[in-house]
């Protein structure tokens, strides 16, 4: 028996190996689309490029490992008033006690960070204060990636490690 | 050199290299995508996004939520962990 006829006998009756859901067809270097979820295809005509939302997630996930907490950023209109709004969508993160919400309103020209009870032990107003006014600063200068990735850099270090 | 492969030389072939090249640079240059940089004061029309680590880490209770569907769920409100702190800023 063939390696080939080893995989296929292993295969039948069982998940696929790859993403693809029949044999044949384009190959996933050709439409790596196939593996990606409905919000990573949006993510892809956002404003940012691929290499910016490879260091985004990145720069989430590094947090998030870090800090222990959970790092989230919305980019988007928030409805008047911005404060509850931002407040809300903070609300209906998992664990939201220890949850901090940056929510960039680039139309709107607003910036809120939400911290959650706990995590506001570990990133006091000041310091949320402080990374915001930086993230402003980087956004009026149009840089909206650079502002975010800095920002959530200078969040996840005011909290320190857990 | 007769005058004629002169001018053949060193007119006709450099302009020809020159059109060429100009020509492919045109070609390529509108094979661009639209400028999607984000410019104070300019609109930013983007659908909402929301970037997590984990996708799942956003409450299911509220259902699939997309940043603007979250944003209308309003009715479905849970009960405040406790106060919340942040920031505000504008630019």
């Amino acid at each position: 028996m063939t390696v080939g006829e080893q995989q296929a006998f292993i295969s039948v009756g069982e998940q696929p190996l790859t993403a693809l859901d029949h044999p044949g067809g384009p190959t996933l270097s050709e439409q790596p689309e196939l593996t990606m979820s409905a919000e990573s295809i949006a993510a892809l005509d956002g404003p940012f490029s691929t290499r910016q939302l490879l260091r985004l997630d990145e720069a989430l996930r590094v947090a998030d490992q870090q800090t222990g907490l959970t790092f989230s950023v919305y980019l988007g209109e928030l409805a008047e008033p911005t404060r509850e709004s931002a407040e809300q969508l903070h609300r209906q993160l998992e664990g939201a006690a220890s949850a901090v919400l940056v929510a960039v309103s680039p139309n709107q020209r607003i910036l809120e960070i939400v911290t959650g009870s706990d995590a506001r032990k570990r990133i006091s107003d000041r310091d949320a204060k402080l990374a915001a006014l930086s993230m402003s600063a980087a956004f009026a200068g149009g840089d909206l990636a650079g502002g975010v990735l800095a920002g959530l850099d200078q969040l996840a270090s005011h909290a320190g490690r857990h | 050199m007769s005058i004629f492969s002169t001018i053949l030389v060193f007119a006709v072939t450099p302009l020809a290299v020159v059109i060429v090249i100009g020509a492919l640079a045109a070609l390529g240059g509108s094979h661009h995508r639209p400028d999607r940089r984000y410019r104070p004061g300019r609109p930013y029309d983007f659908a909402p996004t929301w970037f997590l680590a984990s996708p799942a880490q956003v409450s299911p209770a509220l259902g699939k939520t997309s940043g603007a569907q979250a944003l209308e769920s309003g009715e479905h409100r849970q009960v405040r962990p406790g106060p919340v702190g942040g920031a505000s800023d504008r630019w």
